[in-house]
């Protein structure tokens, strides 16, 4: 066998040894390139942009605030992506399972509300990784606003639908199945917090400001919303995590993808 | 479909255009501008998808303003002009201005990004985040591509599933046993299948230093002129903004509405901004309709 046919199966910057030669020190140096921009953004740019909020706008912007901070908070994950290690199999994967989100989004559109996008993200980000789940939650939003239409919603879907990704990947045991009850928790949660965090938007689109009495009403309002979101992710972690994650994790060790962190 | 006159400028243009008209419907409560906003939003999103279909989403916004309108005064009491006392807590006629500002707002971002959604296409916008964020627009565009290829497979599994009589109830529990199954077929026939997709690209030397892209976009004479005009026009506007002229107060009482010159250059400006959209779809079809009646 030619070692070229294993090559093959690897990530870009180990199959191509000219770039490695030349520039050896790179991959030691991206990480702390990569923490100083996360951090930058953290600490630094989103301050400034709550400074111009409360400062600049007399502190009644919150709507354009808010959108800035959504998209900037995803900006670390993005170039994060942008500057790994995910080679043209990663991508591709993460290709797949966001259209199968976004498609499920219209098989069940029929049922408002009941749509499998979180419970991809989270099944994707115990597979695959915090990154994995971090992009196919937030890419999920892109594209299927693209089919739905766009709105000043997307940032927060983006947001909102990464970070579940995200935290999945984080707290579970890479590849492992939670148990059911744990399955259970995690889609109720997911669903709460879908429709909390989308609600804050709600408010604060409307009052330009913070209003407590109007977000009680938001929710409660939408509690059949968040009801029908926390079951249907329940009902999407119970069926499909087992047949995902027994696809993925086939498919994770056939090609050797997503093995790093 | 008809050829859309806006949709033939660069996309940095169109981007650059809705980012600017939304951040200011945003920005603004000022009633002027507002109802600018406003007429200009749904006008052009008429010139973009027709009249019957405006007709038709307008049944659905109209209904919204009126609720958003008439419930603002349940959550704020500010105002002078009490009306009437409901539940001990007053209703003022300011709380319900600032109802209807709210709601315009509100519909005027949704008909500007119904008109983004017409005229920026999807191959647009990754055409524009491909230059600085290369992997992402890959995956956008690949995510896009597999979408149609996948509802097609997912068309044809569901039709062998059914040939197959599982699942045929026509209980809810059994419909969705169905769909997640057939969603978990489509899992491994997708993957398996995207792996070559991805062995292919690499064999094509995808991530390879110094390969470009086929972009169908160039810049035209006709992308500077409205570039320079758009500029120079939301400069003016914005700067006129910040300038405190597109500031109004709805509490304690109603502001009166400033007619000093600059603000009605404020008001022009915008106006300008805001239908210059409009007034470049239009003339195009006209133009169109003559050429041809010529024929």
């Amino acid at each position: 066998m030619d070692k070229r046919l294993i090559t093959i199966s690897q990530p870009i910057t180990q199959a191509e040894p000219s770039h490695t030669d030349k520039d050896k020190s790179k991959p030691k140096k991206n990480i702390p390139w990569r923490t100083i921009i996360t951090l930058a953004v953290y600490l630094v740019v989103i301050p400034i942009v709550i400074f111009i909020g409360v400062k600049l706008f007399a502190d009644r912007k919150y709507n354009i605030i808010s959108i800035a901070i959504a998209l900037l908070a995803c900006i670390p994950f993005f170039i994060g992506f942008e500057k790994g290690k995910a080679g043209a199999r990663e991508l591709v994967v993460i290709a797949v399972l966001t259209a199968i989100s976004v498609l499920g989004r219209l098989i069940f559109a029929p049922i408002p509300g009941f749509k499998p996008v979180t419970a991809i993200a989270i099944i994707t980000g115990i597979a695959c990784g915090m990154q994995a789940g971090f992009m196919t939650g937030a890419l999920s939003a892109i594209v299927s606003n693209i089919f739905y239409g766009q709105g000043p919603w997307t940032p927060f879907q983006m947001f909102v639908w990464g970070f579940i990704g995200l935290l999945a990947g984080l707290i579970s045991l890479r590849g492992k199945r939670p148990n059911w009850i744990l399955l259970i928790i995690i889609g109720i949660i997911g669903g709460v917090l879908f429709s909390m965090l989308m609600d804050i938007w709600t408010v604060i689109n409307m009052d330009g400001t913070w209003n407590w009495s109007r977000y009680v009403v938001a929710i409660t309002s939408s509690l059949p919303f968040m009801a029908v979101y926390a079951i249907s992710n329940v009902v999407f972690l119970l069926l499909l995590t087992k047949p995902f994650l027994e696809k993925l994790n086939r498919l994770k060790t056939k090609y050797g993808i997503f093995d790093q962190a | 479909m008809r050829d859309k006159a806006f949709a033939s400028y660069h996309p940095i243009i169109l981007f650059v255009y809705f980012t600017v008209t939304v951040f200011i419907t945003m920005f603004t409560m000022h009633p002027v501008l507002l109802g600018i906003s406003f007429v200009g939003s749904i006008v052009f999103c008429g010139t973009l998808i027709g009249v019957k279909e405006l007709f038709k989403s307008l049944a659905y916004s109209v209904p919204i303003l009126i609720i958003i309108a008439l419930t603002n005064p349940l959550f704020s009491h500010n105002g002078e002009t009490i009306l009437f006392f409901l539940n001990d807590n007053p209703v003022t006629a300011e709380a319900i201005c600032y109802g209807v500002a709210i709601a315009v707002m509100i519909i005027s971002m949704y008909y500007w990004f119904k008109c983004y959604h017409a005229v920026m296409t999807s191959d647009k916008f990754v055409f524009l985040f491909g230059r600085f964020l290369p992997k992402l627009a890959l995956l956008l565009s690949m995510t896009l591509g597999f979408v149609p290829k996948l509802k097609k497979r997912y068309r044809e599994i569901n039709e062998a599933q059914k040939a197959m009589g599982i699942y045929t109830s026509k209980s809810y529990v059994d419909r969705i046993r169905s769909k997640v199954r057939v969603m978990s077929i489509l899992l491994t026939w997708s993957l398996e299948n995207s792996v070559d997709t991805a062995d292919s690209m690499r064999a094509r030397g995808y991530g390879l230093k110094g390969r470009s892209s086929y972009a169908i976009y160039r810049w035209h004479r006709q992308d500077t002129v409205m570039a320079c005009i758009a500029f120079a026009l939301s400069a003016g506007v914005i700067w006129l903004m910040f300038s405190g002229y597109g500031d109004y107060n709805f509490y304690p009482t109603l502001a009166k509405i400033d007619v000093s010159a600059l603000a009605f250059t404020l008001y022009a400006g915008l106006f300008i901004l805001m239908f210059l959209s409009t007034v470049i779809e239009i003339k195009e079809n006209l133009l169109w309709r003559y050429l041809r009646s010529k024929i």
